[in-house]
């Protein structure tokens, strides 16, 4: 048989990866693993009821401005972690009981429920999930009986939280996977998912409210996909283990029961082996774009339709393949086998103010269909919003077996530094030791009541090459989350013009802000510039 | 708990009930035993090639075969009214003769199968495997219950032995080793818009799917281009043409679709990783069929692997077809010549269109399961109950073959041409497998 002259190797014609012609080149960051000497040692360790999770927490409990870290340990303790570092230096922690080191944790997410200011902690666990109180300095204590918080008996794997239009009380919800008690038949048995939402208008959580139907769940996400003013929330779901599921989108609308977007509204059937969500307004037009893991190819998701009516119908079209995002298998090596992907987060490592994407990838358990080294992948955007990969080049491309991650600065130089949990081995620890990258500014939200950390709002910041935008969310990724400082690239602009549209959709005033600097913006005032120490 | 769940529950439940009953090597209650153990295991089976990514449709049908021959000759090995596939399937020696003295079949075939499964599915996730030994401990205790230690003992040895037999013959049948899920690292497009190119965004699907299946050596087929066909209408992008007419007419049925026939592409569309797959529908069918009819042990053993030759014969002889002609997807032609925004509501499949794998498969099954049951035999098929699609009902197999075909039509993945030819390839194949002798 005839046959094309021209070989279609399958990855290399997968993605137009580089950038293009008259472009600038790429910043490569330069990461340094500090694992050994950053005082890091905890393990993800498990068997099949851990398979998935594998959390880590990055959040501020002794108003230092620097963030400490929690980490789940699946059937071992969780542990937590004082950053004892100081501004731009090696990365160091110290362990330290906290109250928070409970055994069967899976995930982690940082919030303050009880809007006093100081951070608390949504446990996610294999039994009991426990909301922990914090005290200050770094103590936690169980508040699910003061809190009316129904911890239930699950395996719970995904975690979300959102304050509805007028509530003085947060509304929770988590994500819960398969029956663990079904060990012969577990397929079809997906467990529902849970709500939990303010009791009236009182100050504690009302008994939970199912979310079905439910279908495995490893993401959550409330994102205001449609800039309506009011999120709705996301779901990533494994299809491993659901009958009948896919992804799903549920509307929220205060006081009423959340429903399902249907293929009627606009909804398209989606089936993979969702893991984990990430999103960015990555095109610079207002609304996310949302990045779901799976195995082999993973997904980026923009909304489609025609200009003026996307915001009408949550039609998604995938864009993975022309961003060159697909990660769906190792860049290194001479495997032909897929990857599997884990956590993502957007967030821009060389400060060139466009977001990048970190994907954390690890073999289920020894899937032999699946690839045994699967490096994680650190993917820049360019100029023209293709991604290039760099996390061989960066120094990030371990191939431990990853879950859950996170980018955060964690040595207060403005810097994204990078931590990975692993399965079956110690987390890993980076720091970003670029020279060459960009400004940047980070910024602290706070306001008055319920919500004071403005879960819902969006930060815009005009730096280069243009606007960005930050939802302001807890959730999503996998098992990992985040609070305190929000990190913006600036490219070489040594100002930014930066505003927030608050939770209640109130415009704030744009405010000039200098470069390399951190601020705390309180509603209704001017940002203060902030410094260690 | 939902109805295939509980089915599966209610089945390992009647298993232990009846080996509570008392010893039974022999005689019907021996027989009901044996029967538990073989529909347990092919209930994990369909839905372990539902989750386990190395199982596209050619995978899942070969595996399906071999687990069929495994149990029928693991039967007709003490049994007075079946004759050994030896001989009469390609390159099958004769299985090891039974050693003297007693043996159970519930204890024999539950060795086997769980050996077999065990390295068939060996790719399978921890979740797979996890369960696979779940089942294997719950049904060996359940089979042994009651049988005397010596007879239990020499079972499984000859079990064991049985299935090692089955699976040195399956190793060299081209079929054995699938790597990066079947899509090639390097593949060359045959030149010319009548071929096939990728018709996804999936950076994995870039190669077409096991582009050397058709070259496996087939069951009971001479070999893979043994059911011929005739070449495809001839590729025109003229309007009036035969090519560009098949191609309206899919255009014109999709964007016009009945609800009814949107729920046929859907019923039959069966995608791999979110369904036992085309050939897993149809093993599903026949264990519907087995149970409706109250079908005995040789009965289920003897549909079971005749079935599953048929499906992995169709297979082979569909994938020689298709990567002979390379035919283009309706959704290239469609979106080239007709329309640029076409959908086709169904995801196209990775690989040449030509003929319709879901024709050629279910005419092959459907061939098989009427001369063993009947012409007008009407069943039920719940097949996808559990994934909320209504149980649709049919007079005949042959119906319901058609239907399957047609629906790839409805669904914008195939034109007319593949699936009747797909269906005639289909009966093709069966007539062979009709042809093999299982009874005595």
């Amino acid at each position: 048989m005839l046959r094309f002259a021209i070989l279609l190797a399958v990855m290399g014609a997968v993605a137009p990866l580089r950038a293009a012609a008259g472009e600038p080149a790429l910043t490569v960051p330069r990461f340094v693993e500090e694992t050994a000497t950053s005082g890091i040692d905890n393990v993800y360790a498990g068997d099949w009821e851990y398979m998935a999770g594998g959390g880590v927490a990055a959040f501020d409990c002794n108003d230092d401005g620097f963030s400490d870290l929690l980490f789940a340990g699946g059937e071992d303790r969780a542990k937590f972690y004082r950053n004892a570092g100081a501004p731009g230096s090696a990365l160091r922690f110290e362990a330290q009981e906290s109250g928070l080191e409970l055994d069967r944790v899976t995930g982690t997410y940082p919030l303050d429920i009880d809007g006093d200011g100081i951070t608390d902690i949504m446990l996610l666990r294999v039994g009991e999930n426990v909301v922990m109180r914090g005290l200050g300095g770094c103590r936690f204590e169980r508040a699910n009986e003061a809190w009316g918080f129904d911890g239930g008996d699950a395996w719970s794997t995904a975690f979300a939280a959102t304050w509805e239009h007028g509530a003085r009380w947060p509304t929770l919800a988590v994500g819960n996977y398969i029956d663990r008690r079904e060990d012969a038949f577990p397929w079809g048995s997906c467990t529902d998912n849970w709500l939990h939402r303010p009791e009236n208008d009182r100050r504690r959580f009302a008994a939970p409210l199912a979310l079905k139907p439910s279908h495995c769940a490893l993401s959550m996400l409330f994102t205001d996909w449609n800039r309506s003013g009011t999120p709705d929330l996301r779901i990533s779901n494994d299809r491993e283990y659901y009958k009948g599921g896919q992804e799903q989108l549920w509307r929220f609308e205060a006081g009423r029961a959340p429903a399902l977007y249907t293929e009627a509204d606009g909804w398209k059937r989606l089936r993979i082996w969702g893991m984990g969500i990430a999103s960015s307004d990555l095109d610079r037009d207002g609304y996310p774009e949302y990045f779901l893991t799976s195995m082999a190819d993973n997904k980026l998701q923009a909304l489609s339709g025609a200009e003026g009516a996307r915001t009408a119908r949550p039609a998604y079209e995938d864009i993975a393949y022309a961003s060159g995002v697909t990660a769906h298998r190792p860049y290194l090596g001479d495997q032909v086998k897929p990857s599997t992907a884990w956590h993502a987060q957007f967030d821009d490592v060389n400060n060139d103010g466009r977001a990048d994407l970190f994907i954390a990838k690890g073999n289920v358990a020894e899937m032999p269909d699946f690839a045994a080294k699967d490096p994680n992948n650190l993917l820049l955007q360019s100029a023209a919003g293709s991604f290039q990969e760099a996390g061989d080049k960066a120094g990030v491309a371990s191939v431990a077996i990853a879950r859950g991650a996170l980018l955060a600065d964690l040595n207060l130089d403005g810097l994204l530094d990078l931590v990975v949990a692993n399965r079956w081995s110690k987390a890993q620890i980076w720091r970003n030791a670029s020279t060459d990258a960009g400004r940047w500014l980070q910024v602290k939200l706070r306001q008055d009541g319920a919500n004071r950390e403005a879960v819902g709002a969006w930060l815009e910041v005009k730096g280069e090459p243009g606007m960005t935008r930050r939802e302001i969310t807890v959730g999503g990724g996998h098992a990992s989350g985040q609070s305190g400082w929000w990190h913006a690239g600036l490219g070489d602009a040594r100002q930014a013009d930066v505003r927030v549209i608050w939770p209640d959709g109130t415009a704030g005033e744009w405010q000039r802000l200098e470069s390399n600097r951190f601020y705390v913006i309180e509603r209704g005032r001017p940002a203060r510039g902030w410094s260690p120490g | 708990m939902k109805a295939f769940r509980a089915g599966v529950a209610a089945l390992l439940i009647a298993v232990s009930a009846l080996c509570g009953a008392g010893s039974a090597m022999a005689g019907d209650l021996g027989d009901a035993r044996a029967q538990h153990v073989v529909r347990n295991w092919y209930r994990l089976m369909l839905e372990l090639v539902r989750h386990t990514p190395t199982y596209s449709p050619p995978v899942a049908s070969r595996s399906f075969a071999y687990v069929g021959v495994t149990a029928f000759e693991a039967v007709a090995g003490g049994s007075a009214q079946l004759q050994s596939l030896a001989g009469q399937l390609n390159g099958l020696a004769p299985a090891p003769q039974r050693p003297a003295g007693a043996h159970d079949d519930a204890v024999l075939l539950n060795a086997a199968l769980t050996q077999v499964m065990e390295n068939l599915f060996a790719n399978t996730g921890p979740t797979g495997q996890r369960a696979m030994t779940a089942f294997g401990e719950r049904l060996s205790a359940g089979a042994a219950a009651g049988v005397p230690d010596d007879v239990v003992a020499r079972s499984r040895t000859h079990g064991a032995a049985l299935a090692r037999h089955i699976l040195d013959w399956s190793e060299a049948d081209g079929g054995a080793v699938v790597e990066n899920m079947g899509f090639p690292a390097a593949y060359e497009l045959t030149p010319g818009p009548a071929h096939w190119v990728p018709t996804s965004r999936i950076a994995q699907q870039q190669t077409p799917l096991l582009p050397q299946w058709g070259e496996n050596r087939t069951l009971v087929m001479p070999d893979g281009a043994a059911c011929p066909l005739p070449a495809p209408p001839d590729y025109s992008e003229e309007p009036g043409s035969a090519f560009y007419d098949e191609a309206r007419e899919v255009y014109d049925t999709v964007n016009s679709l009945t609800d009814e026939q949107r729920a046929v592409a859907r019923f039959w569309s069966d995608d791999p990783m979110l369904s036992p797959t085309p050939p897993g529908h149809w093993l599903s069918i026949a264990l519907q069929v087995l149970e409706q009819s109250e079908a005995d042990l040789e009965r289920d053993v003897d549909v079971l692997a005749r079935v599953g030759v048929a499906l992995s014969d169709s297979f082979i002889a569909c994938w020689n077809a298709k990567y002979a002609f390379d035919l283009v997807r309706p959704v290239t032609y469609i979106r080239r010549v007709i329309d640029p925004q076409f959908e086709p509501p169904l995801i196209t499949p990775p690989f040449p269109e030509y003929p319709s794998g879901h024709s050629t498969q279910s005419a092959a099954a459907a061939s098989v399961l009427t001369d063993l049951f009947g012409a007008d035999v009407a069943f039920e098929d719940a097949t996808h109950a559990e994934d909320g699609l209504a149980p649709r009902s049919y007079a005949s197999f042959r119906e319901a073959a058609q239907e399957a075909g047609i629906s790839r039509l409805y669904g914008g993945i195939h034109f007319r041409a593949a699936v009747e030819r797909g269906l005639d390839q289909g009966r093709c194949v069966g007539r062979y497998v009709n042809a093999l002798r299982t009874r005595n």
